[in-house]
């Protein structure tokens, strides 16, 4: 019995990829010592993934590559043929071809196999899941390998070591075979059995009933979706039932050296087994005893140590490579609190950026060595990974396909400002999120999740978890991603009068995001990458969402503020005041409503909304809002008539609707969203009710003018036409210049320490003009004894004053070993250090 | 097959049966548990036109005068307009004139013009005669029919007419072409064509 949600320990069994599992299946799997190891094949995929995913790969080369291998080995790569990422697997000799290719199949949430009735939350996932499952191969002839020296790294850091080999270690010496081949990994293989008695023998196993069971008490409404999800957590609530509640967590003892089994010592590894299915029953009469990996209560520990979190029961943090990631979460605050500690694995990590904002690209006191450029970033980048793999995500995540909503409002706890309201949030219309929404929870898991949402706030959708991995790296200022956020951010932040009007403010910023998303689906920073985690078609909704948390959460105070200063200035926010009051006092027939228009209670609901979306700093959320507001007057005026209005009667009502709101704030509402929502979404039915509620402002605010001449002011002409722009701008594809615009540069003064500034600097201003800026800035007396250096290698290069400051930096950033490096502007000394960058310098100037 | 977006602005004197038509369109081979979502003011509808599916935004204007002046907020960006007259009022065909040199003036370069001239069900009172809506849309290089979406007459015929004349995949003309990225509203609605 394979599948049995009143036992689910035998799937769980199989699913988990939680380190405890491994420990025990590894070595089954090898056949190699791996006791003392403690990765599981999770972390291992999760290091290496730039050798076994290559998304570029053609398919002539994937069969060049996994030719030599031997059968089980895989490789993830794009087929061009089918649009879609496919998985190759290398069959054994007997089956004829070498190579077999199973589809990807990316749903909204999910990453199954074609054909396969389970569903992954991403791709390492799903990979660790056929590497690990050895009863439950589904759709695949036998259970996946890794290559010998992925299977048998001992650290993390050997695995970095392979990654960095990327592509060419399936052709180096490191990719060693294992002492005894054939593995006794792929038995069923090595017996020459052919895929489809392979699948013969899944079947009298009865696993297949994998795909036809879901958990009895969830309903699972996706028509096309897969079957089922395997979803540890789900399970594990079960058992809980079973063992008593929560005690385990507090029962464990934290075991800091991290070689102590706890409770129970692991099954011995079975022998070598060329029955993996002989085995299944004491895999599941060991379940129970270990089912809860130890990395989860890191990271429940973890948790715990967060301020502000629950108190619980549970020892203190062990301070090793726990999830930095999860106390990101907790937003800036807990970062700085938490991070050392995360870091704490690699001294390289002892200055996180974020305990230390503007740490990195401030000045480094001349005695300090260079950081290891890139081991800091590095070291911790892989904790991120390690964290998300070996615990939370397999174990949570993975689940939330099922638990979405909940978690969502559970998690949210520390996501609080403004957005804490994701339930009110579900679209007046249907949505995705309604789909969620309808996975019917059993009362008990919910309670479960209840009581446990402190501990479990790691629980998240890829796609959350996404958006905050992007938070985090945007305030990694060692990043090149963190340092475009960062220093826009506080340049926005310093400079108020740089911009001349409130669309020009919006417009600007709205145009960085667009950039940066354009920058982040490029780049190589996002480790894993975006594709991994995210199904191709929501990558870009992913995207725009994390730019909102990481650019406009930290603005939209600042962002408010001016926007009102602005309409203030120039006496709109008075004249809009004005009209108010008057198209208030009209009656609707005079506003040109000839339908029915919501009485006194249906405008405070409506001004409840409005508040509500006040809140947010999300543009998408504050339209979601709108959209609610606009189909409560909607069905105001047909639940009335029973006709359908268009356009003719909806504006008038609308307009009434709004001047009955009587709240000046609207008018900035409505330019935030209409500015700053994903240009993609303007033309939707978002975009429309947009344009209606802009244009009912603008008919109020110009009441008076239009009461004697009917035409629309000049100025909002002018906002027409500028907006015009601001979407044809759009059109083009942003160049990497355009968000090298600005540059920090620190200023060092003998004896008084470093201050660094933002500066907007375009890509082709020179070094001399930028050296005239600094002077200005920094208030620096005699210009001509101060010049811009480089600090980079722990070499200083003081730049000529013809080259471009910003072609440097974009070379920099654009090598493969990254660099940590600072422009300074300090006084030039008689004993110059380093050399003088030239502008002939052909490799740094040109771009 | 890729699913283009194209934005259509409905323009029109007020009472010439500009939301009448799009309801018509819409809701003809259509489930009526999907549109429209919040109000007949917005509303889409997918077709399928050669190897692309075309996913109509239709945005409906207000026609009373005194929105006239919150029209380009309508039409910017529009890959097509449809422009609606009353065959059986004068006043509305003058007032379609005038429509059309706004668009050629301020609206989106090669934006695609259809004529209707609607309530052709009603052509015992007719003012406008069909010649005349003819010649004129010929002088301007439009699209003219005459329609009635109280009868269902014409009405897919306008909007084919319009798919036809949208270029494949004009990389100037509709920035989010190619892209299935699709808005909030009605994403799930697009599959079902006629």
């Amino acid at each position: 019995m394979a599948w049995n949600p009143s036992k689910p320990t035998v799937v769980r069994h199989d699913s988990g990829c939680s380190e405890e599992e491994d420990v025990k299946i590894c070595p089954r799997d090898s056949g190699y010592d791996s006791l003392s190891n403690r990765l599981s094949v999770l972390d291992r995929l999760l290091h290496t993934h730039p050798i076994w995913l290559q998304l570029g790969l053609s398919e002539e080369e994937v069969a060049e590559v996994l030719q030599p291998q031997p059968p089980g080995l895989f490789l993830v790569h794009k087929s061009t043929k089918m649009q879609k990422k496919v998985l190759s697997l290398r069959l054994p000799q007997e089956c004829g071809t070498s190579l077999k290719e199973f589809a990807i199949k990316e749903s909204a949430y999910t990453f199954s196999l074609e054909g396969s009735g389970i569903s992954f939350a991403d791709l390492f996932r799903l990979i660790a899941f056929y590497c690990i499952s050895r009863k439950i191969r589904d759709v695949l002839p036998f259970t996946l390998k890794l290559p010998y020296a992925i299977s048998t790294a001992k650290t993390e850091a050997k695995l970095e070591e392979l990654a960095q080999l990327g592509l060419n270690f399936w052709s180096s010496p490191a990719d060693t075979k294992p002492p005894n081949s054939p593995a006794p990994h792929s038995p069923l293989s090595s017996d020459g059995v052919c895929p489809a008695s392979l699948r013969q023998l899944c079947l009298i196993n009865g696993v297949h009933s994998i795909k036809t069971r879901t958990p009895s008490e969830l309903e699972c409404s996706q028509t096309n979706g897969a079957l089922c999800f395997i979803n540890p957590l789900f399970l594990k609530v079960h058992s809980q039932d079973l063992s008593g509640g929560l005690k385990r967590p507090s029962t464990r003892t934290p075991n800091a050296n991290g070689t102590e089994r706890p409770r129970s010592p692991p099954p011995r590894p079975p022998p070598p087994a060329i029955n993996s299915l002989h085995t299944s029953p004491r895999l599941s009469g060991t379940e129970t005893q270990t089912s809860v990996p130890e990395t989860v209560n890191h990271n429940k520990h973890g948790n715990v140590a967060l301020p502000g979190t629950k108190p619980t029961p549970i020892p203190p943090p062990r301070l090793k490579k726990q999830a930095s990631f999860l106390e990101a979460e907790g937003g800036a605050k807990t970062l700085t609190g938490g991070r050392p500690g995360a870091g704490a694995a690699g001294s390289a990590g002892g200055a996180p950026p974020a305990a230390a904002p503007g740490d990195c690209t401030r000045a480094p006191p001349p005695g300090v060595e260079s950081r290891p450029p890139r081991h800091g970033g590095r070291q911790r980048l892989s904790d991120l990974s390690i964290s998300t793999s070996s615990s939370d995500s397999l174990e949570y995540d993975r689940s939330m396909p099922l638990f979405g909503y909940e978690a969502d409002t559970n998690s949210s706890l520390d996501d609080y400002e403004g957005e804490s309201d994701q339930e009110t949030m579900a679209p007046p219309v249907k949505s995705k999120k309604k789909r969620s929404s309808s996975f019917v929870l059993p009362k008990l898991v919910k309670s479960q999740l209840q009581k446990v949402s402190g501990v479990f706030s790691s629980f998240m959708t890829p796609e959350k978890r996404m958006v905050r991995r992007i938070a985090e790296l945007s305030r990694d200022k060692c990043t090149y991603f963190g340092c475009l956020v960062q220093d826009y951010v506080s340049f926005l932040q310093e400079n108020r009068d740089c911009h001349v009007s409130s669309t020009d403010l919006l417009q600007t910023i709205r145009q960085f995001m667009t950039q940066v998303k354009n920058y982040l689906s490029q780049s190589s920073e996002l480790d894993p990458p975006i594709e991994s985690l995210i199904p191709e078609d929501q990558i870009d909704v992913v995207l725009e969402k994390a730019m909102h948390k990481c650019i406009l959460k930290p603005l939209k105070g600042h962002v408010e503020a001016m926007l009102k200063d602005f309409h203030v200035a120039d006496g709109s926010w008075k004249q809009l005041k004005d009209n108010l009051q008057l198209v208030r006092q009209r009656n609707p027939q005079e506003l040109g409503v000839f339908a029915p228009t919501p009485d006194f209670v249906d405008v405070e609901k409506i001004k409840v909304k409005f508040m509500t979306m006040q809140k947010m700093y999300s543009p998408e959320k504050k339209v979601m809002l709108l959209l609610r507001v606009c189909k409560l007057i909607y069905t105001v005026m047909e639940n009335n008539s029973g006709r359908m209005y268009g356009a003719d009667d909806f504006l008038p009502v609308l307009t009434y609707v709004i001047a009955q709101c009587d709240m000046l704030e609207l008018d900035t509402e409505v330019e935030y969203m209409m500015e700053l929502l994903d240009p993609s979404l303007l033309h939707g039915e978002g975009g429309y009710y947009l344009t209606s509620a802009y244009g009912a402002l603008s008919l109020i605010k110009n009441f008076q003018e239009e009461q004697a001449a009917r035409l629309l002011s000049s100025e909002t002409r002018d906002t027409l036409r500028q907006w015009h722009k601001r979407r044809t701008a759009n059109r083009t594809i942003p160049s990497v210049d355009d968000f090298q615009n600005y540059l920090r540069v620190a200023f060092q003064e003998v004896g008084s320490g470093c201050t660094g500034k933002t500066l907007l600097v375009r890509p082709y201003v020179t070094t001399e003009d930028v050296c005239q800026i600094c002077a200005e800035k920094f208030k620096v007396q005699d210009p001509e004894e101060y010049s811009l250096f480089l600090f980079v290698d722990e070499t200083w290069q003081q730049l000529a004053e013809d080259t471009y400051p910003q072609k440097i930096k974009a070379e920099l950033h654009s090598r493969p070993q990254p660099h940590i490096f600072h422009f300074v502007y300090k006084r030039v000394k008689s004993d110059s250090y380093g050399v003088i960058f030239q502008n002939e310098d052909e490799d740094l100037t040109t771009s | 097959m890729a699913i283009r977006e194209l934005k259509v602005c409905l323009l029109g004197d007020t009472g010439v049966g500009k939301s009448s038509i799009v309801c018509r369109f819409v809701q003809d081979h259509f489930d009526h548990n999907i549109s429209p979502t919040i109000g007949a003011s917005f509303m889409t509808k997918t077709v399928p036109c050669g190897n692309e599916l075309h996913k109509f935004l239709i945005w409906d204007t207000a026609g009373q005068e005194r929105f006239h002046s919150l029209a380009p907020m309508y039409y910017r960006g529009s890959a097509a307009a449809v422009i609606v007259y009353d065959i059986t009022k004068q006043d509305s065909f003058h007032t379609l004139k005038k429509w059309v040199k706004e668009l050629k003036e301020h609206g989106p370069e090669n934006i695609v013009m259809a004529i209707a001239g609607n309530k052709c069900d009603l052509s015992d009172i007719r003012e406008v005669p069909l010649k005349d809506a003819k010649e004129y849309a010929e002088s301007i290089g439009a699209l003219v029919v005459e329609t009635s979406a109280k009868n269902a007459i014409n009405i897919e015929e306008l909007f084919q007419g319009i798919s036809r004349r949208i270029p494949p995949l004009d990389p100037h003309e509709n920035g989010n072409s190619g892209a299935i990225k699709l808005g909030k509203a009605g994403t799930q609605a697009s599959r079902r064509c006629c």
